[in-house]
């Protein structure tokens, strides 16, 4: 049982050509060329990753899996992301500690309700499993939630989605660089992008610090810092890229089964299988590239949590750290190709919410990047919405998801 | 480590106090002869920069005034700019 481990991943050294760069070793960027390789047939496929897979907003979420959006371009998109992790378990032949706990979105308010109620709706519509609950039947499903008055916003109710619950997400970028590098994709870790060569309108390299690349074909899948790769080329994205905060708690006995969020309270929180109760806040009210973690948040994670589920009174955070969210003005991402570049692709803006959509975005993106025709499901993303004034509805109130929401 | 702001009148204060207010992009493009792609341009567009930029904030909890800083989006601390109190 503790014998000697293979590497998961072996150490190539860098092609002076691929057919393929992806910008980013994180969990868009891996799946993708997972299924590169599997469906499509290329694996002539680098990813090029500045510090190590997972370092990102991969390894940095906090693993949450839902299927429970508001607008009909999201929800079918999420909702097969939501159906693959079981068979991603075993087709990547690793454990990702799939628990399929359910979410409860509570609300505080006559207005929350009547949008939960659109929500609740329009999952049904697409066959997703998602119920209105009153304060009660909250807390029947956690004993721990106070549903009395006595609380600064009362719970009025609550959306439960059943499907959801959560992942191991260090255990899906690993398992996802296993199984691409064993179909012959190269993954370089600790190498930089410093450039991307374009003549005549048509993508021809990649400058890295180890030396360049040709290639005909890459993708910008580098998350938070996916504006900074755009500038490369001279793109410039509607992006504001905020610090989002998350933390633990100290290990205690299990007493919450479910994935619980507030917006009105900005904080979600479940357990983890290791007992720590696992808590993300809302994101720094101003962009910035720091990950740093602040006394403010750790302060309002507490008074939120103890509002919530008073037992957590006295218990003790142990960990704290930051990630990038890449907010859109509409909360949806912005996954586009050969616009206004020949051979550049790109699949950023996911915000807080890209982890859960991660492989399936992949899937289609391959289909994308291997064919040149983009996928009926994938179309509502295009860049060029913004300039058509074709905002996508995943806020009720657009028109800008920024730092002062 | 947090941010600081000097607003020009209050002096430097918590950023928390402050609300921002968008990178600085130029006055508002004119309306005559705009073409989709620049109004696109100005409404949604962002540089982004990775390293010092301009940018406006508002005094919300205080004294109410918009003012234009130098800031490091890698470090959140406030720097001079070139061109500090000269526009």
């Amino acid at each position: 049982m503790f014998g000697k481990y293979e590497r998961l991943w072996g150490k190539p050294a860098l092609r002076s050509s691929y057919d393929t760069v992806i910008i980013g070793g994180g969990l868009h960027g891996l799946a993708t060329a997972y299924y590169l390789a599997r469906d499509q047939g290329i694996n002539d496929v680098t990813v090029i990753e500045k510090r190590y897979i997972g370092f990102g907003g991969a390894g940095r979420n906090t693993a949450i899996v839902r299927a429970n959006q508001r607008t009909k371009e999201n929800l079918p998109l999420y909702n097969e992301g939501l159906k693959l992790w079981p068979k991603l378990t075993d087709e990547l032949d690793f454990n990702l500690m799939f628990f399929n706990c359910g979410n409860l979105n509570l609300a505080h308010s006559e207005a929350a309700i009547g949008a939960l109620r659109l929500q609740v709706a329009s999952a049904q519509f697409f066959g997703i499993k998602s119920e209105l609950l009153d304060a009660k039947q909250c807390k029947e499903l956690i004993p721990a939630l106070d549903v009395s008055e006595n609380i600064t916003h009362p719970i009025l109710g609550a959306m439960y989605h059943p499907p959801g619950g959560t992942i191991r997400h260090d255990a899906v970028v690993w398992g996802l660089a296993k199984e691409a590098a064993k179909k012959g994709v190269h993954i370089h870790q600790g190498t930089e992008v410093l450039g991307i060569d374009v003549d005549k309108g048509k993508v021809v390299a990649v400058e890295t610090d180890k030396g360049p690349i040709r290639t005909a074909r890459v993708l910008n899948a580098a998350g938070g810092y996916s504006p900074l790769i755009a500038s490369m080329v001279g793109i410039r994205l509607p992006i504001e890229v905020l610090t989002i905060q998350a933390m633990v708690t100290e290990p205690i006995k299990p007493l919450l089964n479910h994935v619980v969020s507030s917006g009105t309270y900005h904080c979600y929180a479940h357990q983890s299988l290791k007992g720590e109760i696992v808590t993300g806040a809302h994101m720094d009210p101003w962009p910035n590239y720091t990950t740093q973690t602040t006394a403010h948040y750790i302060k309002h994670q507490a008074e939120a949590l103890t509002e919530l589920l008073p037992c957590l009174g006295g218990v003790k955070f142990m960990r704290i750290w930051g990630g990038l969210a890449d907010m859109t003005p509409d909360m949806a991402p912005i996954i586009d190709g050969n616009d206004p570049i020949e051979g550049y692709y790109v699949d950023c803006g996911w915000g807080y919410f890209g982890f859960k959509s991660g492989p399936i975005t992949g899937k289609y993106l391959a289909e994308f990047m291997a064919t040149g025709h983009r996928p009926e499901i994938l179309k509502p993303f295009r860049l060029r919405r913004y300039q058509e004034n074709r905002l996508l509805g995943e806020i009720a109130t657009p028109v800008n998801y920024g730092p002062w929401n | 480590m947090s941010l600081t702001i000097t607003c020009p009148i209050c002096g430097k204060r918590n950023g928390y106090e402050f609300r921002f207010g968008g990178e600085e992009r130029g006055p508002r493009p004119d309306e005559e002869g705009l073409a989709p792609e620049a109004w696109c341009d100005y409404v949604h567009m962002r540089s982004n920069i990775g390293g010092i930029q301009e940018e406006w904030w508002y005094h919300l909890d205080g004294c109410g005034t918009w003012f234009r800083i130098w800031r490091d989006t890698r470090t959140n601390t406030e720097v001079n700019g070139p061109e500090k109190g000269t526009t």
